[in-house]
């Protein structure tokens, strides 16, 4: 796995900075910051240096979107150890990756220049730049992956709906390895502007499942896995970091904005089944979280609905109280979390915790890491638009 | 324009704006009626506020308020109160 975060590069320091209870939220760091509302932000951090991941010739070409998701791709797929000069695997080798909204810098910054400079012309990569399957398709360039190749789009699910596409990828036959996760950099000013309109973002930090929570603080980044059947993992003798065991989508088929609990239980319930585990093989769930009034209560009641009783006996935590909402990227940079909490043993905190809401009743590790083990766990993400995608995770063994 | 309204004009120039996103008659509409009373909630309720802003030139804060449920008079409190910030200037609007 490789990502990309408010916590700098590197999936371990990511999952250093959760483990530890770190925040990466911040003032927010934008040209015109005095023009918004939006206070705080989890942006990479400035160190984050484009050149450092990729070619002099490809970086022209890159959105700040697909820069992070070639550097958490790289990453990955150093670490599989995967040699896809070998044999037929570049072939049988996808891409799939999760974004909200793709090259949204290059949108923002090339509008700018012709409402607001007027140049009358824009640069002419914009096009390459901007296509939210950019970043695939640059994972695809630089390490010459020719199977199944395109992006997945479902707002705030994104990478948790390209992993599942991923799994069931594999799991067809269709395909040996898939390289996938999700990415997003969406903090242009026209974007903040609009989540600034959209009245969720929180004025002072994120504080999911806690009373006082005033909304959701965004975030940017990237995380990418390489995902392979269990038999070829096995059969190259692979260090697996955990098993993508099933997955749950639904629609809630309603409203455009406001949770469902109906729909979301739905998802947790299919990634149960799916997985073949029972809601007691369960220890723990990275809970979407996201910290706005509507989310947090309606994530709680579906999942009691799903857990009924053994509700109470599971830890559940939002790392976004650390790592801001990475939108498209977010299922992916929570994934990260599940994995490190499965090897260490740690079940990483909700941060900013003030005190109990009574409509959110559950056990969030509130502000300190949970030393525990973890068997199974689920990663939720639900999206604007009604739509749900829940990842049952298992730790290897 | 909306500058040095009394108070009686701004209720009833809210109370119009709440009356043309319910789809009903502003009699109908009482101060103490919740914008839940006519299906105004979720995304409905945020653009509704939006209209206010832009009909009043001001902004309402995100916070402290929940819009599903409070009544048209603490909406028209809430205008009052950012029409006051900005009639005390810009360096004393939140």
């Amino acid at each position: 796995m490789g990502a990309v975060s408010a916590f700098g590069e590197g999936a371990e320091r990511l999952w250093q900075g959760l483990r530890e209870g770190r925040s990466g939220i911040r003032p927010l760091r934008h040209a015109r910051a005095d023009k918004m509302r939006i206070r705080v932000a989890a942006q990479v951090p400035e160190t984050f240096d484009p050149a450092q991941h990729c070619s002099e010739r490809t970086l022209p070409l890159l959105d700040r979107c697909s820069q992070l998701a070639l550097a958490a791709a790289n990453e990955a797929i150093a670490q599989s150890g995967l040699d896809f000069s070998a044999g037929d695997l570049a072939l049988r080798t996808g891409v799939i990756i999760g974004t909200g909204v793709g090259g949204e810098t290059t949108h923002d910054e090339q509008s700018r220049l012709i409402y607001e400079e007027h140049t009358g012309r824009v640069h002419p990569f914009t096009i390459v730049r901007l296509m939210v399957n950019a970043p695939a398709s640059q994972i695809s360039i630089a390490h010459g992956l020719h199977g199944p190749t395109f992006a997945v789009a479902s707002a705030c699910a994104s990478a948790n709906h390209a992993l599942a596409q991923a799994a069931a990828m594999i799991r067809s036959g269709l395909v040996d390895v898939v390289v996938s996760g999700g990415t997003e950099a969406c903090l242009g000013f026209g974007s903040l502007k609009a989540w600034e309109a959209m009245r969720v973002v929180a004025d002072d930090t994120c504080r999911p499942f806690s009373q006082g929570r005033r909304g959701l603080v965004l975030g940017e980044g990237a995380a990418i896995f390489v995902l392979e059947s269990k038999a070829h993992a096995r059969a190259r003798g692979a260090t697996i970091l955990g098993e993508l065991a099933g997955v749950g989508m639904s629609a809630d088929a309603g409203d455009i904005a406001a949770p469902d609990p109906a729909g979301s239980a739905r998802a947790m319930g299919q990634a149960l089944a799916d997985a073949g585990l029972a809601p007691e093989d369960v220890d723990y769930i990275n809970a979407h979280g996201t910290g706005t009034q509507a989310n947090d209560v309606a994530e709680t009641e579906a999942i009691h609905r799903v857990f009924g009783a053994y509700a109470a006996r599971l830890v559940v935590s939002s790392t976004k109280s650390m790592h801001g909402h990475a939108l498209g990227a977010s299922g992916a940079l929570e994934l990260v979390a599940v994995l490190g909490a499965m090897r260490d043993g740690v079940v990483p905190p909700t941060m900013n915790y003030v005190a109990a809401d009574p409509a959110c009743d559950l056990d969030y590790a509130p502000n300190a890491a949970r030393p525990m083990r973890v068997r199974a766990a689920l990663s939720n993400s639900f999206a604007f638009g009604g739509l749900n995608a829940v990842l049952a995770i298992r730790a290897p063994g | 324009m909306t500058e040095n309204l009394s108070p009686d004009e701004v209720a009833s120039q809210v109370i119009a704006i709440v009356a043309k996103q319910a789809k009903v008659e502003a009699a109908a509409i009482k101060p103490e009626s919740t914008l839940k009373d006519f299906g105004i909630a979720s995304l409905d309720a945020i653009e509704m506020i939006f209209d206010i802003e832009a009909h009043f030139d001001i902004t309402i804060p995100d916070q402290g308020a929940n819009f599903d449920t409070d009544t048209v008079q603490s909406l028209v409190d809430a205008v009052d109160k950012a029409l006051a910030a900005k009639a005390a200037g810009p360096d004393a609007a939140a």
